[in-house]
Parts: structure tokens; C-alpha cells; sequence
């Protein structure tokens, strides 16, 4: 099931988080936080509370999976992975947002001219 | 297929809230522990670095409550919490759930119970395909209460009608049959012709119907079994067809077995089906011994019952030809649906019923919403701290609604429990003759609908507070203005009021009827009798002599019992209709003329043994009862009832007169004029009799025997003996035993019927009306502790408040009072054919129903005001 168009902004947080499951195998909680503030150059300005509800959301959609773990700094952590249907997810979502970035690209490059 | 995973990994969550709630706290902390550490590296003081990770974060508590929103069910959430402090609510005060859940019970049991009694004659459908093209068509004729046609003119109408795409005929009532084999059985077999089962679209489940050829006189005999006898007697045979039975001492080829819901359409029991055999070549003349049947058939499609009847006329006017002159004026064509026809008088008594138990269902929807009103009234502070705390209109009015069903549901579960209890009770005292009773059942289309009912009723007026947004004054403890409301529910009391008067009459009107029946003057003594009823079978005693020598044996056995102090034999036994009748201009006085025109009505006869009129304490009015002599062959003697021999004789003395019986060709000798008995059941005068000796005769007819014994014992213990008596004589004749007391009292077991039901329903109403009165003046003295205080303090009397607050109640009591005296006066006009010698508009029965009723609502209203008396003003003034 998609995510219906026009939730922008949740679909990109999920897209976010999965390519940074993909990009950097089982992570925390924090440290998926991290690695979004590190990429995006602290341009996103990210809720790190949203991230949660999020990750149980992909969880719930079995694209994620979640496990009990130890933490660098010897915490207790849960640490989350992506599943395959989680992989198959990223490509289509992906693939999708590339296509309608392109469009968007198109659409305003047309404007511009 | 994500939809349902998305769903299971909620209810997963659903049930391991806790669990989970402590690992979301655990990760939550590892989070911000991270944070703050980070902090620290980076070098920020420690006070700094524990608040900097929070506004990073954004709000905990908010990610918590949208994560377990997520989580979990919060639907069910919601609802469960709303249960559960609706169950405390309740808990909290057990008389409200108490009397609350009980009224529903009440309301939504008794229509539940009456409804399924009268949905099966009122509103069901018949178990016929397109019952309502179906119909009943004849003659009406002074010596039968239903249409009938005579067999040569059903054999004529058949082929020259055209309303009908077909008709069919059947025997009248059920003709007894007797089934051999192993075990002999007295059975009831529906005759039918052959068209029977296709005019009625029923179709056999096993074989088939019998042919044209099967349904003629002396063919051999076929029979299509009940689905009942075909289970019972022959364990369900599935090669039953095909084989022979022994029915009345002859075989009978079984063709067939009926479907589990056939029954015959005048509603006579019916265990084997059997060709109607008519005889078609009967013709029309007067000595023809022409057969009486009953008529039904099916209409073509677009013709409308009174098209039908007109369509019929012409045949009808010609049949006419073939009646006897005198007759002509007092017959008439009948045509009529078949339900029209099954339910009858049942139909009057139903709609009273019906609406009787409706109108207990609004008092006590009225009472629920009363309850639930006074109730809503003083939660609303408690509302309106809980919209200052945040809560939206919508969660208030979902909360309302959780306690308005709760209620409807616990009630509704308690209904259905009454509502079995109470269809039980029906079934056990209703009389015989109220049509399908045995198969009423409770209905899940009724309980739901009654269930619907009073939910509608508690949500409405559940919701009423919470619909309106709290006034931010009750949050300092002032009283709301709640004027309109206590209007709304001072008319519900005296709309309760009025409705439970009217109950009240009318069951007034029902008891009264009902005890004048049951002490109606019956013209015969029936202490201490018990009747036994016999009917012979017609192929063991075929003949008159036959059958008069099994009850001269039978006689001299029981005479000889010990305790039988007087002994009488009859071949029918009043009050009950029913004995052998001929016509008043039949019978002819030398030197009168005979009457001119018409029939003159019927005019029954029983044949009586002389010791008839002493068993019963007959009296004799003048000349003198049968003596043995009387029952020699030469001697033709008769006795009339004082109503005959006024209507023969007007006031000469008929003792020592010859009478001729014209169509028996016999001059009979008047030695006695017996007084009346009620003859024709309790509720019309006695119709004008004569009695015969119980001897030999060429009419006489004796498979019927009614054999009277006087006894000063307990009557139970001779059952015993006359069962062994009627054996010892023939062990296949099967024989009915009651007192005379037990026969007529089930004449008046239909009024009973009525009047109890109807009184339960009102008592129902007057209780309900009670508690709700009792309801809302405790609500309104405890709303107005703190005015009544202020009065006291200011010098009002304990009295002075009496009468504050029993002034008010008068007000709706006497408007509800008047509006019910209005309504019971127009609804006693519905009553009136159901009542016997009492007037539907009896003033005294009306007082005493107005004075009972207001004796209740005074006490409901006095108990709680008492309480107004005694309200101390000190502690009234700082009651808030």
C-alpha cells in the first residue's frame, strides 16, 4: 500500500529513514537522529520526537524490523533494520520521488525558459 | 493484506500495552541520555545540556501519547474506558441502575412476549406461498358461524368460475381416524379434494398428491402423512411411500409425506391427509343428502376481493334456485382473505393487547428518559470541569452516549430473559382457539426492534446535557437555570400518568366483564359432576344399536361404582354449543299456522337419559322429567325448554299437547317443560332446546356420548375408576375426563385470558408511572434543597413545604388524569365487543380506576417529599 500523495513530508520521513537503514545497516533510534541531522547539514530541522511514532509505523507496515541491543556506550538500545520488503519499499519510494523530482525539475526548468 | 497486518500488529499492541509502554520509556531516555551526553562533549554547562536535548526532541509526553495512539486500538481505548467509568457511575448508585435497567427490562420484555404472541396472527405470513392471494368464499346460513358451499354446488362453481385460477374444497373441522397396526392411535384426518395441494402451492417432501381418480367415493384409499406422524410414528422412513397402513380397520396406500410446516387452512389438526371423495353425481333435490364443505381458493393475478365477490353472484343467485324458500332471506355470500377468515374474533383482542403493551413500553422508555434526565442535570458541573480540563464536546458527548447504551444493553439483556419468562406464562394460560400460539416464539426481529426502541429513547435523552456546551458558571457552583428542562420532564410524568389510566380502565373494564361472566347464572347445578366424554369410532360401531348397547353397558358398570350418587347420560352437554339442531318451522302445533316465512332460526336437541335433569338439578318447570317407561319403542314423548314452548305456545301450558316433527314425519307428546340453560356458551341468552329419550330412533345418532356422574367425593379419584370402567367395556375407546366445573370454566378461559394480560400490563404502567413520579420529585426537592432552605430560614413551615412541593405534583397528575379520562374514554369504544354485560362507559369503573391511580402517585410523590420537611436551613444554605 502507498502512502497516499500530499502527506509530503511523512513520506519523506520515511524515505529518509529507510535509505538510512540501507545506507548504514541496524541503527538506533539516535543514532538514525544523527545521521539525518550529519546528512542533511542541519538544513532539516527534524522533531526527533516524530521520529518514533515513524519507526513504529514502519514497523507496523513490516518494513522495518526492530530488535533489543547494546549501544556503543553500553546502553540498552533498540536497534532497527531493514527487512526485504523494506528493501523492495526503498527502491519503489525511491524510484517514485526521483521521478517526481524530475517532473518538478522539469515542470520549474520550464518556468524559468 | 497490509491493511490487516497493520491491524494485527495494533492488536498485538492493543494487548501488550504495558510491556511496551515501559520499552518506549527505555528508548526514549537511551535517546535523550545520548543527547545530553553529546552535549556535555560539546562542552555546554551540565544545567544547559539537560534542557537543550528537550527542545530537540520536541515534546516526550507528546511523542508517548501519539505513539500509543498509534500503537494500540485507541477506539477501543476510549471505549473501554468510557465502560468502565460508566459501570462505576452505575455502581456508584445502584438504585438508579437498578430501577433504570429494570423499567427497560420490563418494557422491552412484556412487548417482546406480546408482540411474538400476535405476530403469528396478526402479521405473519401464512405457510403458503402468496398467502394473500388466497381466499375463503361460501354461504353464510343461520345454522353455521363460517362460510360453507354444498357439494353439488361446488362441483357446478368449479368448472363455471372465474375469479380464481383454481379452487378447492375441505372437510369441515377434523374427522377422527383410527391407524392399526402395532399400536392402535386415534388420529385427526384432514380431508381434502385433489386441487387442494396445488391451490396451495405445497408440495410434498417424499411422493405426491393423489390423482383425480384417488379422490372419488370408494376408490382405494390413499393418505399423505403429516410430516410429524411421518417422524414420530414411522421414525422419518425415507421408503415410507409405497407402503400400507391399516386407517379405520382398511388398508391405505401412503403416497406421501407433507412438508414440516403444513397445516390445513381452518387451522384443524391434521395427521394424515385423505382425499375429500366427493360424490359428484350427488344432485340438488331436497332429499339429497348433500355435502357441507369449506370453500378456499386462489385469485387471479389483478382481481381484488370485492371484483371476486361480484364475479361469484351470478352463481350464487342461481344456486339460490335449489334452496328451500324459506331459507333464501336468511343466507347471503361470504367472501373473505384467508388470514381474515383464520384469525376472527382473535384479531380485536390482539390489536388491544398490542397497543395495551406499547403503551408500557412508552411509559417506560418516558421513565428511562426521566431517569437519565435528572441525572444529566446534576452531572452537569461534573461536565463542565471536565471541558474546562480540555475534554472536546465531542469526547463529552461520546462518554454520554458509552453510559446512554450501556444502559440500553444491560437492560435489553434482562428484556429478553423477562420476555421468555413472560411468552412461557402466555402460552401456559392462554385458552385453546387462539390461532398458532404453540409455534409463537420469541423473535430476534422483535427483541431487536423493542432493544432499538429504548436505546433511541435513552440516547436522546442521554445526550440532551452533553449537546450543550456546560455553562462556565456551574465551574463557581451556581445552579443552572434548568427550567425547561424540568418542564420537559414534568410532561413526561403526566403523559405517564394518562397512559397508565387508560390501562387501568381498560383492565377495570376487562375484570369486570370477565367476574360478571364467570357468575352468569347457568339454569343447572355443576358442583361435584364429572363428565366423560366418549366418541366411538364409526367403523367399530357403524350402527345406532351398536352404539347405544356399548353405552347401556357402560351405564349399568359405572352405576354400580361406589361414590356415584347419581349417574345421567347425553349424547352433547351444555353450556357449550354444539348438540344436534333442526329448524323452528320444522316443528308444527295442530291448530297454529305454520310460519310463514323464513327458517325461524335453529332449534337444538340432546337425547337424555331420565336421570339427565336430576344429575344436572334441572328443574322442572311443569310436567315432568323422562321415566323408564319413556324408553319403550311405542311411547314418543318430548320436553321443552321454557324458551321453546314461550316461543311455540307463547304462555299456554304445553304439557299433554302433540307436537309434529315435520322432517321426521313424527307427532311427539309434550310431557315436561325443563327450565333454560345456557346453551350456546356463557355470554348470550339460552337459545330455545328440546330433549328426546336415549333410546332407539331412526335420526338418533349416538357416537357421542357424555356420561355425567354425581359424586360427593373428591372428583379425581374417580377418574381412575371410569377409565378402567370405559376399558373393561372396549380398551380402544378412548375417553376425555373433566369436572363440569373445569368445562365451564374454560368457556370464559378467552375473557380470562384478556383480562389478565391486560391487568399485568397495567399494573406495569401504574408501577413504572410510580417510579417515575417518585423519580423526578426526589430529583426536584434535592435540586431545591438550597430554596427550600432559604423558606425555612425565612419562617415557612414543614407543612407550608409540603404542600410547596405536593402542590406541583397535583399539577401534572390532574392534567395527566384529564388527558387519560379523555383517552380512556375513547379507547373503552375499542373494548366493547370484548365485554359481557358491562357498559364500556362505566363512570364507577372510571372513578375507581382515577382513584387508584392517584392514590399511587400521591404516596410515590409524598414519600420523597417528605424529605422536603425535614431539611434543615442551616445545613440547606451551605449545601453548595
Amino acid at each position: 500500500m502507498n502512502p497516499p500523495r500530499g502527506e509530503v513530508l511523512q513520506g519523506t520521513l520515511d524515505l529518509i529513514v529507510l535509505k538510512t537503514l540501507d545506507a548504514l545497516g541496524p541503527l538506533h533510534g539516535y543514532g538514525i537522529a544523527q545521521r539525518i541531522q550529519q546528512v542533511s547539514e542541519d538544513l532539516l530541522k527534524l522533531n526527533q520526537g516524530t521520529l518514533y511514532p515513524a519507526l513504529l509505523r514502519l514497523e507496523q507496515r513490516g518494513w522495518i524490523s526492530s530488535k533489543w541491543g547494546v549501544s556503543d556506550n553500553k546502553r540498552k538500545a533498540k536497534y532497527y533494520s531493514l527487512t526485504r520488503s523494506g528493501r523492495k519499499q526503498l527502491a519503489a519510494e525511491a524510484e517514485s520521488w526521483e521521478r517526481m523530482a524530475g517532473i518538478i525539475a522539469r515542470l520549474l526548468g520550464a518556468e524559468g525558459a | 493484506m497490509s491493511r490487516l497486518r497493520i491491524f494485527g500488529s495494533r492488536l498485538l499492541g492493543f494487548f501488550w500495552k504495558c510491556s511496551d509502554a515501559e520499552n518506549l520509556d527505555t528508548e526514549l531516555r537511551a535517546h535523550l541520555d545520548a543527547l545530553t551526553e553529546e552535549n556535555i562533549r560539546r562542552g555546554m554547562d551540565s544545567e544547559e545540556a539537560q534542557y537543550a536535548p528537550r527542545r530537540e526532541f520536541g515534546g516526550v509526553e507528546q511523542t508517548k501519547e501519539t505513539y500509543r495512539e498509534q500503537r494500540g486500538l485507541p477506539f477501543v481505548d476510549t471505549l473501554l474506558q468510557d465502560l468502565r467509568f460508566a459501570l462505576r457511575l452505575l455502581a456508584k448508585k445502584p438504585g438508579f441502575a437498578l430501577v433504570a435497567i429494570l423499567t427497560l427490562a420490563v418494557g422491552i420484555g412484556a412487548t417482546s412476549a406480546v408482540f411474538s404472541v400476535v405476530d403469528r396472527i396478526l402479521f405473519r405470513s401464512l405457510p403458503y406461498p402468496q398467502d394473500d392471494r388466497l381466499v375463503s368464499f361460501g354461504v353464510m346460513a343461520p345454522f353455521d358461524s363460517r362460510e360453507f358451499v354444498l357439494g353439488p354446488d361446488f362441483v357446478d362453481w368449479r368448472v363455471r368460475q372465474e375469479p380464481f385460477e383454481s379452487i378447492t374444497a375441505v372437510e369441515p373441522g377434523s374427522v377422527d381416524c383410527d391407524v392399526a397396526e402395532q399400536n392402535p392411535a386415534r388420529l385427526n384426518c384432514g380431508q381434502a379434494d385433489a386441487a387442494f395441494l396445488p391451490t396451495f402451492r405445497i408440495h410434498p417432501i417424499l411422493g405426491r398428491n393423489f390423482t383425480r381418480e384417488e379422490d372419488r367415493p370408494n376408490a382405494p384409499r390413499v393418505a399423505l402423512l403429516s410430516y410429524g406422524l411421518w417422524r414420530s410414528r414411522f421414525a422419518g422412513d425415507p421408503q415410507i411411500v409405497g407402503k400400507n397402513i391399516s386407517l379405520d380397520g382398511k388398508p391405505a396406500l401412503i403416497i406421501g409425506v407433507l412438508p414440516a410446516d403444513f397445516e390445513m387452512p381452518t387451522l384443524a389438526r391434521a395427521d394424515l391427509l385423505v382425499p375429500l371423495a366427493l360424490d359428484e353425481s350427488t344432485g340438488r333435490g331436497p332429499d339429497a343428502r348433500q355435502r357441507i364443505i369449506r370453500t378456499f381458493a386462489r385469485l387471479k393475478p389483478a382481481i381484488t376481493l370485492t371484483k371476486a365477490a361480484a364475479m361469484l353472484q351470478p352463481l350464487y343467485q342461481e344456486s339460490l334456485n335449489y334452496v328451500p324458500v324459506q331459507f333464501r332471506k336468511e343466507v347471503s355470500l361470504r367472501l373473505r382473505s384467508l388470514r381474515d377468515r383464520q384469525v376472527g374474533d382473535s384479531s380485536t383482542a390482539s390489536w388491544i393487547l398490542l397497543g395495551a403493551v406499547i403503551s408500557v413500553l412508552l411509559v417506560a422508555c418516558t421513565n428511562v428518559a426521566n431517569l437519565l434526565l435528572a441525572r444529566a442535570t446534576g452531572r452537569q458541573r461534573e461536565l463542565a470541569v471536565r471541558a474546562a480540563l480540555g475534554a472536546s464536546r465531542k469526547r463529552l458527548i461520546r462518554q454520554t452516549l458509552t453510559e446512554s447504551l450501556l444502559l440500553g444493553i444491560l437492560g435489553g439483556l434482562a428484556g429478553c430473559w423477562i420476555a421468555y419468562l413472560l411468552l412461557g406464562f402466555f402460552v401456559s394460560i392462554a385458552p385453546d382457539g387462539i390461532p398458532r400460539l404453540q409455534q409463537a416464539a420469541l423473535d430476534l426481529r422483535v427483541l431487536g426492534f423493542t432493544l432499538g426502541i429504548s436505546l433511541v429513547a435513552g440516547i436522546l435523552f442521554g445526550l440532551a446535557p452533553a449537546a450543550r456546551q456546560p455553562e462556565p458558571d456551574l465551574l463557581a457552583g451556581k445552579e443552572s437555570r434548568a427550567t425547561a428542562r424540568n418542564f420537559l420532564r414534568q410532561a413526561l410524568i403526566t403523559a405517564q400518568i394518562a397512559v397508565s389510566l387508560v390501562l387501568l380502565a381498560g383492565a377495570g373494564l376487562l375484570l369486570r366483564s370477565l367476574w360478571k361472566l364467570q357468575t352468569v347464572p347457568l339454569g343447572m347445578d355443576t358442583q361435584s359432576i364429572v363428565a366423560a366424554q366418549i366418541d366411538l369410532a364409526e367403523y367399530r360401531y357403524p350402527q345406532a344399536p351398536q352404539q347405544l348397547e356399548f353405552f347401556r353397558q357402560l351405564e349399568s358398570r359405572l352405576a354400580r361404582l361406589p361414590g356415584v350418587s347419581a349417574l345421567g347420560l347425553s349424547d352433547s352437554l351444555p353450556p357449550s354449543g354444539g348438540m344436534q339442531a333442526t329448524f323452528l318451522s320444522s316443528i308444527e302445533i295442530p291448530g297454529k299456522p305454520p310460519f310463514a316465512e323464513g327458517t325461524g332460526g335453529m332449534i337444538g336437541y340432546r337425547y337424555v337419559t331420565p336421570d339427565y335433569f336430576s344429575v344436572l338439578g334441572i328443574r322442572l318447570v311443569s310436567g315432568r322429567a323422562f321415566r323408564t317407561e319413556d324408553l319403550a319403542a311405542n311411547t314418543n314423548p318430548v320436553i321443552l325448554s321454557e324458551a321453546l314452548a314461550k316461543r311455540l305456545l307463547a304462555d299456554a301450558d304445553p304439557v299433554g299437547k302433540s307436537i309434529f316433527f315435520r322432517n321426521r314425519n313424527t307427532w311427539r307428546t309434550v310431557i315436561g317443560v325443563a327450565a333454560d340453560v345456557k346453551n350456546s356458551g356463557l355470554t348470550v341468552a339460552a337459545d330455545p332446546e328440546f330433549y328426546l329419550p336415549w333410546k332407539p330412533d331412526p335420526d338418533g345418532y349416538f357416537r357421542q356420548g357424555h356420561l355425567l356422574l354425581r359424586t360427593p367425593q373428591n372428583p379425581q379419584a374417580l377418574e381412575r375408576w371410569v377409565r378402567s370402567e370405559v376399558a373393561a367395556v372396549d380398551p380402544t375407546v378412548p375417553v376425555k375426563i373433566e369436572t363440569m366445573s373445569q368445562r365451564v370454566g374454560k368457556l370464559a378461559d378467552r375473557p380470562r385470558f384478556n383480562a389478565i394480560l391486560l391487568s399485568i400490563f397495567a399494573a406495569m404502567g401504574v408501577l413504572l408511572a410510580a417510579i417515575g413520579m417518585y423519580g423526578v420529585v426526589g430529583f426536584l426537592v434535592a435540586q431545591q434543597t438550597r430554596e427550600i432552605g432559604v423558606r425555612m430560614a425565612l419562617g415557612a413551615t414543614p407543612q407550608g413545604i409540603l404542600r410547596l412541593v405536593l402542590s406541583s405534583v397535583a399539577r401534572w397528575t390532574i392534567s395527566g388524569a384529564v388527558l387519560g379520562l379523555f383517552g380512556a374514554w375513547l379507547c373503552a369504544r375499542l373494548l366493547e365487543s370484548l365485554l359481557f354485560q358491562v357498559r364500556a362507559h362505566d363512570p364507577m369503573l372510571l372513578a375507581l380506576a382515577l382513584v387508584i391511580l392517584l392514590a399511587v402517585a400521591f404516596l410515590a410523590a409524598w414519600l420523597p417529599a417528605r424529605r422536603a420537611m425535614r431539611v434543615d436551613p442551616m445545613v440547606a444554605l451551605r449545601y453548595e
